[in-house]
């Protein structure tokens, strides 16, 4: 099997496009992330999840259905979530050497990009720390492993498309490998007392997409006209947004 | 050529495509129906999320229905090896497909065949597929 390129550095190349959109379940593709249902996409046994949750974000989770959830708006998805779109790591190089990786998602406005700082600053202090969808990542080299650490969240989307839910206190530590030319590895650590009892981890995969494809555009609002066929409005499930609509409506 | 090329890797079935990547399939469209019809193409949308397929079928009364067609995301379908002149309004084309819940003429896209031709342009790869 070819080897892991090398950045001129001599670090691991990272950039890819990856796919990790390669394992089939019930909820569609996934591999790389979570997708419609962490339980499954993590191998958990049937119920497992359930010891994983606090009580209110298990009750919260058995409440919540796909047509609320902010993804099918066309909102981001979060981390892990946003990994089984095609994935790009776009290393920046500047007058200070590798000073930010940005990674990159198909699914683009939806999936925006993630930046991770490499010039060795810190977190931002509590008063800076604005909750976003992709959080505050700063990231170094432990030998040939990429390290993101990320704090920060927002706590509006959903981990997978059952409605897990988290809090703002998510805290996430990812280790990026590439054993060899095809494959990327990422052992997950999901830590967030505000919803689980207990920190996750997993080990997600990548595959190198076939050499004559690349990423491409996306912009996710451009059409979107989820929920029609089935008679409903995104994230309306009791129709509170046509009941304001009807509201604003001049009295003729 | 790259384009028959990509068709036959998807029908061999060594390159996986997610259908309806955006959202579950589900919650709008009746899988447990299928539908098929025939028709004239009206209009190929290659929008986000995902690309639709607007086809006109006309009933044995002459009434005419327009149906509105989702497929997968552009994206994915080039990657199925579809070209922009793959199919052009004015097509003769054979469908299956998933009727909506609600909106019977808003289906899910089973399959598409262009007629006198044998093999779909598109094939969804796996009925269940979801959320990406």
């Amino acid at each position: 099997m070819r080897p892991a390129p090398r950045l001129p550095d001599g670090h691991p190349d990272f950039s890819g496009p990856w796919d990790g959109c390669w394992k089939s379940g019930p909820g569609g593709c996934y591999g790389g992330g979570t997708n419609n249902d962490i339980e499954q996409d993590l191998e958990m046994k049937p119920g497992e999840l359930d010891a994983l949750l606090q009580p209110w974000a298990k009750e919260v989770r058995s409440k919540r259905v796909e047509k609320d959830e902010p993804y099918v708006g066309c909102l981001p998805e979060g981390v892990p979530r946003i990994n089984p779109y095609g994935t790009r790591f776009a290393e920046s190089y500047t007058a200070k050497g590798l000073t930010h990786i940005f990674i990159l998602h198909e699914n683009g406005d939806s999936g925006a990009h993630r930046q991770i700082f490499m010039d060795g600053r810190k977190h931002p202090g509590e008063n800076d720390l604005f909750p976003t969808w992709f959080g505050h990542s700063i990231g170094w080299w432990d030998g040939d492993t990429l390290v993101v650490d990320t704090v920060g969240y927002n706590d509006k989307f959903w981990i997978d498309g059952k409605g897990t839910p988290h809090t703002e206190q998510m805290h996430t530590i990812e280790r990026y490998s590439r054993p060899n030319y095809g494959t990327l590895l990422l052992d997950f650590v999901l830590d967030d007392p505000g919803a689980f009892t207990r920190p996750i981890e997993y080990r997600f995969q990548f595959k190198a997409m076939r050499p004559d494809l690349d990423l491409m555009e996306f912009i996710c609002l451009e059409d979107n006209e989820y929920g029609i066929a089935g008679g409903f409005t995104p994230a309306d499930e009791n129709g509170e947004k046509e009941k304001a609509k009807e509201q604003a409506q001049p009295s003729k | 050529m790259k384009t028959k090329f990509g068709m036959l890797l998807a029908l061999l079935g060594l390159f996986t495509v997610p259908v309806l990547a955006h959202h579950g399939f589900d919650t709008e469209y009746d899988k447990d129906q299928k539908l098929e019809l025939t028709g004239v193409v009206t209009q190929v949308s290659w929008m986000n999320p995902h690309m639709r397929v607007y086809i006109n079928v006309t009933d044995k009364d002459g009434t005419v229905t327009n149906y509105n067609c989702e497929l997968d995301s552009p994206n994915n379908v080039r990657r199925l090896g579809w070209g922009k002149d793959d199919l052009m309004p004015g097509d003769k084309v054979n469908f299956e497909a998933n009727p909506g819940k609600i909106v019977k003429n808003r289906v899910a896209l089973v399959k598409i065949t262009k007629a006198g031709e044998d093999k779909p342009l598109f094939k969804r790869t796996r009925v269940d597929d979801g959320k990406q």
